[in-house]
């Protein structure tokens, strides 16, 4: 019974605009997201005398991997991918790390409602706040401590901007742990970090994991302050992108296979964790 | 439980228990306080310092020099500061109102829970976890006047290559575009979880009454989907007003002024031109408004919830 209701339901949704409508809509949708993705791969691969022909070579006969043997052999295309793993790596840990426990205080610990209140504000704000309005001080700060160039410093900087929002969706999915849990826990003599560890961290790991790839993703693609903060030897594979504009003229082939490889990691990791991945982005913005 | 009872039979143990919670709490709160202090804050207050003065960081041993509100005056007669405000909004305006309602729209057609649908959003992903520099570069190689390849189809309709990036005409508009092509699928993402969160009964009821799609739409999800639509509304225009990297890769501000936007316009100033002092100064202001912004929607945020009880 209850299928046969949902069913027109349903259709009431999705064809809201008309069956053709949606059909044509939704057909529109996948050629505008494939085709550029198609575009790009298919780039990364062709060889250098096809980038000119007219028309354009859609479905190439000739391929090369010369594209991605260059960006390893002259654009330092290793260096960036090591820094942007063990940047994005790093941030991660360390941002579910301390945003969760700090979430939790704020969640379950002995705070005032007040207090509470207060904290969970800061972070909404601190999570709005323009990353370029810190740009210039701390490249000036940064280059005084000698961190110029350094995996350090962008690590630093990745924590600072991801831990609001892991701290803010945190609180959410510590909330929802049942009272029950906590107080059998207390019962039981456990004090809060024996709690936290042995009770919270298990219940909410979904929620781990969503911050976790949510931190992974923003710190993988960051530009602004990798681009600030390094010169050579920390540079990631997004300033090397950007490279290829300011440096070398335009240099389709290259610039593709980078922008390939800058895409696959995070496209696997939120292919493998998508339900955690949306769960998170709901979570992050809708929840109260 | 009665409160009044277990607060009686409170015993000593558990008054310490209780005290090693607090500490605890303050011990778990202690890590992220001294980093957001030190990566946040300090640059913040060192950013607020600088904007009084003048200070050129490409000089060996340059010293800030106290200019009072120098850089606050340039910047009221700076007509470049104002064209990057005005292309700014211009930019969150546009590009949030064609998301949001692209948004909408994809969310209610892939509102089905069958493989297709599923397929889809799956695919809409994608754009939305690619670096924003390597959307721009990929639309940058699409849209190039001689070799990209929407120019090709513009030819296949007998009209001529147009310059997306170069012309003034276009260029913001192009910039619009691939923002509205990356971020759209995280607004319908959105929109969608909070679909499945409305009651069909209300839907039913109208469906029986006669109401034709549309107007269920209009006058039941729409108003059903308000206050998550004003949450998405809010956290888009925030982002929106952090545009940077697709500039940077895209057009660098130009053609001229045409498609910079103000991170950028600071950006330049203070690490280009090296004016760091007056970058300071722009950099505040951002901040000053960005936070009336975000109050105010922190209050419309919170009427809502008021509102929904």
């Amino acid at each position: 019974m209850k299928k046969n209701y949902s069913f027109s339901i349903s259709d009431t949704i999705t064809n809201f605009l008309s069956r053709p409508v949606r059909y044509v809509s939704l057909g529109i949708l996948l050629i505008s997201v494939l085709f550029p993705l198609y575009w790009l791969a298919v780039s990364s691969v062709k060889v250098q005398l096809d980038y000119l022909k007219f028309p354009p070579v859609f479905i190439p006969t000739r391929v090369t991997g010369q594209n991605y043997a260059d960006i390893f052999q002259k654009y330092g295309a290793w260096n960036g991918l090591v820094n942007t793993f063990v940047i994005a790596m790093v941030t991660a840990v360390i941002c579910v790390f301390f945003g969760s426990m700090a979430a939790y205080a704020i969640a379950k610990g002995s705070l005032s409602r007040k207090l509470r209140n207060v904290f969970g504000l800061w972070f909404m704000i601190q999570k709005m706040y323009p990353a370029i309005s810190t740009a210039i001080p701390v490249y000036v700060v940064m280059r005084h401590l000698g961190l110029m160039d350094t995996k350090a410093a962008l690590i630093i900087m990745n924590v600072s901007f991801n831990l609001p929002l892991i701290v803010w969706l945190m609180i959410g999915f510590f909330q929802e742990v049942p009272k029950e849990i906590e107080q059998s826990g207390e019962i039981d003599g456990c004090n809060m970090w024996q709690r936290f560890i042995l009770l919270a961290v298990p219940i909410t790991k979904p929620g781990l994991i969503a911050s976790a790839i949510l931190t992974l993703v923003a710190a993988w693609n960051e530009f602004l302050f990798a681009t600030i903060l390094s010169v050579n030897r920390a540079k990631t594979l997004s300033v090397a992108i950007a490279g290829f504009i300011s440096d070398r003229g335009l240099e389709w082939g290259p610039m593709a296979a980078m922008a390939v490889l800058l895409i696959i990691p995070p496209a696997i990791v939120v292919w493998m964790l998508q339900k955690n991945f949306v769960a998170g982005l709901a979570m992050g913005s809708v929840k109260e | 439980m009665n409160p009044m009872k277990s607060a009686k039979k409170r015993s000593g143990s558990e008054r310490m228990r209780s005290r090693s919670d607090t500490i605890t709490t303050w011990a778990f709160l202690t890590p992220i306080f001294l980093i957001l202090c030190i990566t946040a804050f300090i640059p913040l207050l060192y950013s607020f310092y600088l904007s009084f003065h003048s200070f050129k960081i490409n000089l060996p041993n340059a010293q800030p020099v106290f200019i009072g509100l120098d850089n606050f005056r340039m910047m009221l007669k700076d007509e470049r500061f104002f064209t990057s405000c005005k292309n700014t909004v211009f930019f969150v305006v546009v590009s949030v109102a064609f998301e949001v309602v692209l948004g909408t729209i994809l969310a209610m057609m892939l509102s089905s829970d069958t493989k297709a649908t599923r397929l889809i959003v799956s695919l809409c992903l994608i754009p939305m976890i690619m670096a924003p520099v390597a959307s721009g570069t990929l639309w940058r190689m699409m849209l190039d006047r001689s070799t990209g390849v929407i120019n090709y189809f513009i030819a296949l309709l007998g009209m001529e290559p147009i310059a997306f990036l170069a012309d003034i005409k276009y260029a913001m508009g192009s910039i619009i575009f691939v923002d509205v092509w990356r971020q759209t699928p995280w607004v319908t993402i959105l929109m969608a979880s909070a679909l499945k969160g409305i009651s069909t009964s209300s839907i039913e009821a109208a469906v029986v009454d006669g109401a034709t799609r549309l107007g269920v739409f209009f006058r039941v999800i729409l108003p059903l989907l308000r206050p998550v639509m004003i949450i998405v509304l809010m956290i888009r225009i925030v982002d929106g007003f952090k545009v940077f990297d697709t500039v940077f890769v895209m057009t660098g501000g130009g053609p001229g002024m045409a498609t910079e936007m103000l991170p950028n316009f600071i950006y330049n100033q203070g690490l280009k031109y090296f004016n760091t002092g007056y970058s300071s100064a722009m950099a505040f202001v951002f901040i000053f408004f960005m936070s009336l912004v975000s109050g105010g929607f922190i209050v419309l945020r919170n009427k809502v919830d008021r509102d929904m009880g």
